[in-house]
């Protein structure tokens, strides 16, 4: 039962270590207090509830009330008994609590004050998760379950922080996690029964377990190996952990999860914006062909969302595109103009996102699988599962056009219109806006009329030009900017423009997609990373989103104008003949461009939305080929030490000794023994060595036996007898070898003079000769001799290691404060 | 009187004249012991390192046989004991009697006063009896009545016994069997070497046609020459290894002796010797190390329940020890490495 006691505390502890998140959302530490108060008490019931021999619902119903009579004592209503008795005056306060922390949690921002309803809430959440969190790990014997409940406590601030959250509570909590995992299953092993050392004693209460030291190093490693594998980039693929850390915010791969199928609504398609603008590479991203004769600009993305830094992208919400669409055309009324239209994108492989071109309204798709979702508020194709890279669909449209007069008849839209309610029109406050607004739309009588005043605010008479080189940023300073500087590219005419718009309390967005391009060959467009461009679409009561491109034409390629927002720059205004979009500048016509290579450097890039842009994804085959060599190198290197071993032997085999030593036996009296001087007998052993051991590592290169108690004359034997015996050539030279080997161990004089060099060559060919195939090919590219040498210097070095951290471990358990436990208790 | 010098022992032999002289005394004991060369070289062996021989067979394979050709063929004085239940000490040692004629006692030396003692079948002696070789094998002397006497160099106690099982044998103690450098086995000859021992020994004994082709002069030269032989630090290592080796080994109740590392060396010399070689060869102890070893240890009696022989056991080590180098330790020598004893997790008690 002692286990059980110590891994409930373990999970009390390991839920108030999962509750560290938390902290980044409170201004003040009462929540730690307080929580760990409830904590406390729902592991104190268990424990008793536990020590009483309860069952398991015992238990939790125990915990629970626990958890309530806690909650009492610190959320009191006033009308408790004893103070910590619930009375129903309590349960509706708690009630109202609940209601108030809802709230809160609207009004306030991170970080939030100390309020009762939130402290309340939180309490109640980490006691509730504390309550699950002791079932599963000490009930049920399941902790590694227990990580849901404690991700549940994660998953709060992460919901209130849209951006980052920091990192280190996290880890913090995943400690406590790692804690409760690491106490189970210690507690598992002592089940095993008692604990012994390796020697066979009992363990002392002082030593860590063998097992437990064991299970420590397993999991260190498995953590080191979950968390440094990410971190290390496959050539060719870009994405890995490390490129993103590394990417700094202005290359492109700054921007997030550039479309690796993440939720679109994590985009910023702001982003990366001003890094881009100077791209000198042009990469082919969308080639789209219709019906239609002038289209208007491809469409893939919207930012609706406006916080004080500036308009943001939302999670889009729809339904899957092969189910029926809403019928656009329902919509129309009185001077709509509505055609349908059908086109055909084909995506390259260099773009790469989580949403689909469109030309909008949507009327329906073909070649897409329920994957991808429609928006219909936001006219978005998306998907949370796949990407546009290599995409190709068909898809049908409706072109609404409108004239001047038919946008006129919109009124104001009502407060209870769903946009109202999703704060289409609200902005951030921002003096300088307020009054440039207040102005522009003075004495306008109509939306259109307010909208339009807006627009051809944006104009060259103005003072408004269009530059590459600026800064990017919607925020309002960014806007503010913007307007006193009147210097900038598409995305901040648009933003602007959807900033005043609704300034003047009209709903206005950001629009992303691409221009209709300079590169037109029939109805086919092609279209590049120089055609992405934003603008701006506001809604009319009745007529649904228009669209309003502010930014110059003269800057944008393939720029389009419409009637009801005529190019403010052009000298002769446009007649007011409805419908037919007007379409006086394309490309081709365009001031700004010269040609196409012209309108391509002038034009804006600002927008490369999820796709690794040309410079900055350098061709995938230099990687591999790199790689493929690496690894080519890294499995010769074995054969290349084999040999410049041979090479170095051989070198000094080939060379004998100068001095000629007879092989003389007993006797030195009468025949004078041939002095040898000192130097040169060394060399003579030395190449005697030599020859022997690169007799030996041919032997294991060729997987004949090699015995570590024969001598060098029985190994000799041993090869003349079932090695060699067929070549006579090599049983002359194998027996040379032993004979020069042997001398230079044992005699006094080595054998010198005699060519060892051509000996061993002699008895390679022998045992290549009577190898098999595989054989020789591993002696000659994977040489077992050398692996063999580096296995050993390995373990050896590895067993010195351990010699080592185990001598220094004993010094260390020297000064264990739990040895004096031990001797205590066995007096 | 102290040890013998160089001098005394004689001088060095060159090359050619050791070759002949002892392929002289091995083709002459040939001639009456056909087909064990093997044997008979050891045997000679076991006299040029100043050794003890110990024939142990079953009856009737030629022990005495070649005791007598090895005393025979070397011209220097033989003596002959056989050993029986009711043989005295003094009847090896010698005694003193009185001699009336002077009116003193007089040593009669006893038969170990030889430089070839045959001493047959030793184990059907007494304990008694065979102690009485204790002092003279070791120390080549001979003590009676408070009086030493130094034996004659070269001095060789060759003896033959029944193996211990046989009726009617006394073991030797292990004393007395460690004073023996080696103990050979003659093994019954293959049929050739038997067919033709039938038509030699037809007519005649050739043992008694047999001359002597050395004397002690010779031998005396022989074994000064096998002194000189050269023994490398990695052989000296690896004797000491293989002794070792046996003291350590679980199947043995008594390993070797220092003493046998001592003949074990010599022994070693001289086969090198006889082979031709200044130096020796790890090989040679590996060939000697049964002769040399198996009969001085005693296994336990687990191994002697598992009718392991002493034989076997030393064999096995023989192919176990690993060899020792003399230079920078190689991949292919599995010499333990320091610190390779104590296991990494072995906590001192507190």
């Amino acid at each position: 039962m002692s286990g059980n006691r110590n891994l409930g505390l373990v999970a009390a502890g390991a839920t108030l270590l999962a509750a560290a998140p938390l902290s980044a959302i409170f201004e003040r530490w009462t929540w730690l207090i307080e929580s760990a108060i409830a904590v406390a008490v729902v592991a104190g019931v268990a424990a008793l509830t536990r020590a009483l021999r309860a069952p398991l619902w015992g238990q939790v119903l125990g915990m629970l009330a626990g958890l309530v009579l806690a909650l009492t004592w610190l959320f009191p209503s006033g009308s408790e008994l004893l103070a910590v008795i619930p009375t129903p005056a309590t349960l509706s306060h708690f009630g109202e609590l609940v209601r108030g922390s809802v709230q809160d949690m609207r009004s306030y921002g991170v970080e939030v004050p100390d309020t009762d309803p939130l402290l309340f809430i939180t309490v109640l959440g980490v006691g509730a998760v504390a309550v699950v969190v002791d079932l599963l790990a000490v009930g049920l014997r399941r902790p590694a379950l227990a990580g849901l409940p404690m991700l549940a406590i994660y998953s709060v601030p992460v919901a209130v922080y849209v951006n980052s959250v920091p990192p280190v509570p996290f880890v913090i909590g995943a400690v406590g996690y790692l804690w409760l995992l690491g106490a189970d299953n210690v507690d598992r092993v002592r089940r095993f029964g008692r604990r012994f050392t390796g020697d066979g004693r009992d363990v002392d209460v002082w030593e860590a377990s063998p097992l437990a030291a064991a299970g420590r190093r397993l999991a260190v490693l498995g953590v080191a190996v979950a968390v440094l594998l990410p971190l290390v980039p496959v050539p060719g693929m870009s994405g890995s952990l490390l490129d993103t850390l590394t990417a700094g915010p202005g290359n492109g791969n700054g921007n997030g999860r550039n479309g690796q199928g993440g939720p679109p609504g994590r985009i910023d398609l702001f982003a990366a914006l001003s890094g881009q603008l100077n791209q000198s590479e042009v990469a082919d991203l969308v080639k789209v062909t219709t019906d239609e004769p002038d289209p208007f600009y491809l469409r893939f993305g919207v930012a609706d969302d406006l916080e004080p830094d500036g308009f943001r992208v939302t999670n889009p919400s729809g339904r899957p595109v092969n189910r029926d669409m809403p019928d656009p055309a329902a919509r129309g009324e009185g001077d709509v103009r509505q055609q349908r239209f059908r086109a055909t994108v084909e995506i390259t492989r260099d773009l790469t996102m989580p949403l689909l071109p469109i030309y909008s309204e949507l009327a329906g798709t073909e070649d897409l699988n329920g994957n991808w979702l429609y928006d219909n508020d936001r006219q978005l194709v998306y998907s949370n599962r796949e990407n546009s890279r290599g995409k190709r669909y068909s898809f049908e449209y409706v072109r609404s056009t409108y004239s001047p007069a038919a946008l006129r008849t919109a009124r104001p839209l009502p407060a209870d219109h769903p946009l109202m309610q999703r704060r289409q029109t609200e902005t951030p406050p921002v003096p300088e806006v307020e009054d440039l607004v207040k102005r522009l739309v003075r004495d306008k009588a109509t939306e259109y009329d307010k909208v339009r005043a807006i627009y051809d605010y944006f104009s060259s008479d103005n003072g408004f030009s269009y530059r590459l080189s600026t800064e990017g940023g919607t925020s309002g300073k960014d806007i503010v900017d913007f307007l006193t500087n009147k210097v900038g590219f598409c995305q901040q005419y648009a933003a602007a423009m959807a900033w005043l718009v609704r300034e003047a309390g009209i709903p206005a967005r950001v629009a992303f997609g691409f221009t209709n391009g300079s590169n037109r060959n029939g109805n086919t467009f092609t279209l590049t990373n120089r055609n992405l461009h934003a603008w701006t679409e506001v809604y009319f009561d009745g007529m649904g989103w228009v669209p309003f491109d502010a930014t110059p034409a003269y800057g944008v390629a393939g720029s389009t104008r419409s009637a009801w927002a005529p190019d403010t720059d052009a000298p002769d205004p446009v007649s007011d003949e409805p419908g037919a979009p007007n379409t006086p500048q394309t490309a081709e016509e365009s001031p700004g461009a010269a040609g196409p290579d012209a309108a391509d450097r002038d034009t804006d890039t600002g927008l490369s939305v999820g796709s690794d842009t040309p410079t900055e994804q350098a061709p995938v085959w230099p990687w591999w080929l790199a790689g493929s060599l690496a690894l080519l190198l890294l499995l010769a290197v074995p054969a290349l030490r084999r040999l410049t071993l041979r090479r170095r032997r051989g070198n000094r085999a080939a060379t004998p000794a100068a001095a000629s030593v007879p092989d003389v036996g007993v006797g030195p009296t009468d025949t004078p023994r041939v002095v040898v001087v000192g130097a040169d007998a060394d060399q003579a052993r030395a190449d005697a060595h030599a020859a022997w051991d690169e007799l030996l590592d041919t032997l294991v290169d060729y997987r004949v036996r090699v015995d570590r108690t024969e001598t060098p004359r029985s190994t000799a034997d041993r090869l003349v007898r079932d090695t060699l015996s067929d070549h006579a050539e090599a049983v002359t030279a194998v027996r040379l070898l032993g004979r020069a080997e042997e001398r230079a161990r044992y005699a006094r004089d080595p054998l010198a003079g005699q060519p060892l060099a051509p000996a061993l060559r002699a008895v390679r060919g022998a045992l290549a000769a009577g190898a098999d195939r595989r054989t020789r090919l591993l002696a000659a590219f994977l040489p077992p001799s050398v692996l063999l040498r580096w296995r050993i210097a390995l373990a050896d070095t590895s067993a010195r290691m351990v010699a080592l951290t185990g001598r220094n471990r004993h010094r260390l358990l020297r000064w264990n404060p739990r040895r004096l436990l031990a001797d205590r208790a066995a007096r | 009187m102290t040890q013998q010098t160089w001098d005394e022992v004689g001088g060095l032999l060159p090359h050619d004249e050791f070759r002949a002289a002892s392929e002289a005394i091995v083709a002459n004991i040939e001639q009456v012991i056909e087909g064990k060369t093997a044997t008979v070289r050891l045997a000679l062996a076991v006299l040029l390192a100043e050794g003890h021989l110990l024939i142990e067979d079953v009856p009737g394979v030629g022990k005495t046989k070649l005791a007598k050709a090895l005393a025979r063929s070397i011209d220097c004085s033989v003596r002959r004991i056989q050993f029986t239940p009711d043989l005295l000490p003094s009847d090896v040692t010698g005694v003193s009697v009185y001699n009336q004629e002077t009116h003193d006692f007089e040593f009669r030396p006893g038969a170990v006063f030889a430089n070839l003692v045959v001493g047959d079948e030793i184990n059907r002696a007494s304990p008694k009896t065979q102690s009485a070789l204790l002092e003279c094998m070791e120390e080549r002397q001979v003590t009676v009545d408070g009086v030493t006497y130094q034996l004659q160099t070269p001095f060789m106690v060759i003896a033959t016994q029944n193996p211990i099982e046989m009726e009617g044998t006394y073991p030797l103690p292990e004393a007395q069997r460690d004073r023996f450098t080696a103990r050979i086995a003659m093994g019954y000859p293959d049929a050739g070497a038997e067919l033709a021992m039938l038509d030699g020994h037809g007519g005649t004994d050739p043992l008694n046609e047999l001359r002597p082709v050395s004397d002690a002069d010779t031998v005396r030269q022989l074994i000064a020459t096998v002194r000189q032989v050269h023994v490398a630090d990695a052989v000296k290592q690896y004797a000491v290894d293989l002794v070792t080796a046996t003291r350590e080994a679980p199947d043995l109740r008594l390993g070797a002796s220092p003493r046998a590392t001592l003949q074990l060396l010599r022994t070693a010399r001289a086969v090198a010797a006889l082979e031709g070689r200044d130096y020796v060869l790890p090989d040679d102890l590996q060939v000697l190390a049964v002769p040399v070893l198996a009969h001085r240890i005693i296994p336990t009696a687990d191994a002697q329940l598992a009718r392991r022989t002493t034989d076997a056991i030393v064999s096995e080590l023989v192919h176990r020890l690993p060899l020792p180098h003399d230079r920078k330790r190689s991949p292919y020598d599995t010499r333990p490495a320091p610190n390779n004893g104590r296991g990494p997790y072995e906590p001192r008690r507190p």
